[in-house]
């Protein structure tokens, strides 16, 4: 212990030897590369990819098997899934990025650096994103596999790759808001799950609508997630307007964490 | 240098801080001594930018802590209390992270020297959970270290080591006094005394004496005011004590009676003890009022009649 103490008085000058340069701090994507690489470390973020490949094969054999010389190969069957498993994975891939940070006091670390809050959340989320990325490109293998023994439409395997990226994005970010609400990961999951389902399911709920109001019904179909994924971008429709749909869930999602983690100020 | 202006923070209709104000000059150690729930750690917290303050102004490295909140904290090294820290790294992982948040060239190094100063070399790729409750808390303080900062704030960086490690932090921070701002909390009245320049003692959120560790004592044993404790109720000796010779004033508190001799430069002590002798009763304690932290909360805390600080007389102003 002796050979290891701290330096004191008189063994070292009172500055540093080496001087302290400074460049231009990217913050979040430091805190990016943190998560990300948490996630490859994660026994939590490997169940889920076992799960979901084991899942989505299992669906996909199925379906081949029954597909076979009935209908055309399809290559947005699995990118489908995936979105459909979204109101599972997402909330398991993000109840801890706010929550224990905030349970573990390093979130005092983390705002008391010069860092905005903004850049911090966009890390964490950014990182969560890119690891379901990852998962959906495993999921390219299924399109490969049809392209060998078929011809799937290309244009809607495409949409529905790019519409399942966003999907995802677009559910992580919201899904995280729970993670920043409260302390607890459970908590965060249930709650994030719950949320993506309403989001989900609204499309069932304009149709049960539909026939007392026929305006609102039409309103309540925008606002969830199906009526921007499944009628366009997985048939390879592009749109603006889900895209759009996509993206502003993100940035608005991001907005409200970011408020929300800003509180943990002044409730500290 | 911290300068800090009539400082408060209101949670609700509860004051945590109400309306402090001191200063931290650069090259001296300022510690920042009172019993836990004075308000130390907010007004640290708000000092580094965590948390805004209600009211007030403070300075840190010459930037206002509230409307140059980035700038602040590029030029300060920050513990908090109880050291969090993610517990998954390596010792070096994690002021590397810190270091790239920040955008240090040089983190590699620095991190090296961090490590090297805070005598954690060794270990610097263990698992910040597999590490020890003191190494942690170096690893803590050379993650405050890590850029060389201006000003450094250290929330109770002695609590939970061991009385070996305190001595080296307690040298750490004498030395690092010397080419940096140091604001350090504690509530052990003898490491502020061993380890500071200058004592700032808050309660309740108030500043209720600041100065060096030298004229605090005096301010705190000026007049000479003794404790004495009988084994008779205090009520049944006050009017003997009151007649002893010598002494100017007396009352009950603190289980005895404290006595303030009429000349401050006379010790009372040897003419109480003649009394008391004198009477049958036996003495239990009889010593100068204020040598520990306790005793000087229950003066400065107790005690009405006693002529406030400067910075109180200051807030009492600034309240009416």
């Amino acid at each position: 212990m002796t050979d290891h103490t701290m330096n004191h008085a008189g063994e070292r000058s009172g500055s540093f030897q080496t001087d302290v340069k400074t460049g231009t701090a990217v913050p979040f994507w430091a805190v990016f590369k943190r998560e990300f690489g948490l996630y490859f470390r994660s026994p939590i973020a490997y169940a889920i990819a076992f799960a979901m490949l084991f899942f989505i094969s299992l669906l996909f054999n199925a379906y081949i098997g029954q597909g076979n010389g009935q209908f055309p190969a399809d290559s947005t069957y699995a990118p489908g899934l995936l979105t459909f498993l979204t109101f599972l994975i997402a909330p398991l891939l993000t109840m801890r990025l706010l929550s224990e940070e905030t349970r573990e006091g390093t979130l005092e670390v983390m705002m008391t650096l010069p860092m905005g809050d903004f850049q911090f959340v966009l890390g964490k989320f950014l990182a969560a994103w890119a690891y379901y990325t990852v998962l959906l490109a495993l999921t390219l293998v299924y399109h490969l596999i049809l392209l060998s023994i078929g011809t799937p439409d290309l244009g809607a395997a495409f949409g529905a790759y790019l519409g399942a990226w966003l999907y995802g994005g677009a559910v992580l970010a919201v899904t995280m808001i729970w993670s920043a609400v409260t302390e607890d990961q459970i908590v965060a999951a249930f709650l994030g799950a719950a949320t993506v389902l309403v989001l989900y399911l609204a499309d069932a709920a304009s149709s049960w609508l539909s026939a007392s109001s026929p305006g609102l019904a039409e309103f309540v179909r925008e606002l969830g997630l199906t009526a921007h994924y499944d009628a366009t971008l997985a048939r390879g429709i592009i749109r603006p307007e889900d895209i759009l749909y996509f993206v502003f869930l993100i940035i608005g999602a991001l907005f409200i964490t970011t408020r929300i983690v800003e509180t943990r100020r002044w409730r500290a | 240098m911290i300068e800090v202006e009539n400082l408060t923070k209101r949670y609700g209709e509860v004051y945590a801080v109400k309306g402090i104000s001191f200063i931290a000059r650069p090259g001296q150690v300022t510690g920042f001594l009172g019993p836990n729930g004075a308000g130390k750690t907010t007004t640290m917290r708000m000092l580094t930018g965590f948390t805004p303050p209600t009211s007030g102004e403070a300075c840190v490295a010459g930037f206002d802590v509230f409307k140059k909140s980035m700038e602040v904290r590029r030029r300060v090294g920050y513990l908090p209390e109880n050291v969090p820290l993610y517990r998954d790294m390596s010792a070096r992982g994690y002021l590397m992270y810190i270091g790239e948040i920040r955008g240090l060239k040089d983190r590699r190094d620095l991190a090296e020297e961090a490590l090297e100063r805070v005598g954690l070399s060794h270990r610097a790729d263990s698992r910040i959970r597999t590490l020890s409750k003191g190494m942690r808390q170096r690893v803590g303080l050379a993650s405050a270290l890590l850029h060389n900062p201006e000003v450094l704030i250290l929330d109770e960086p002695t609590i939970g080591l061991d009385p070996i490690q305190v001595l080296e932090l307690r040298d750490l921070v004498r030395e690092l006094g010397r080419s940096h701002t140091v604001l350090f909390s504690t509530h052990i009245l003898s490491e502020a005394e061993q380890v500071c320049d200058n004592v700032v003692i808050i309660n309740q959120g108030l500043i209720v004496a600041q100065g060096s560790p030298g004229e605090l004592r005096g301010q705190l044993e000026r007049g000479g005011r003794v404790l004495v404790r009988l084994d008779v109720t205090p009520e049944q000796a006050l009017p003997t004590i009151l007649d002893v010779p010598g002494v100017a004033t007396a009352q009950i508190a603190m289980d005895g009676i404290v006595a303030t001799p009429t000349d401050p430069q006379t010790d009372p002590r040897p003419e109480i003890a003649r009394v008391v002798v004198s009477r049958g009763w036996n003495l239990m304690e009889l010593r100068p009022l204020a040598v520990n932290l306790e005793e000087i909360f229950l003066e400065l805390t107790r005690h009405e009649d006693r002529e406030p600080t400067p910075a109180e007389e200051a807030v009492e102003e600034v309240e009416a």
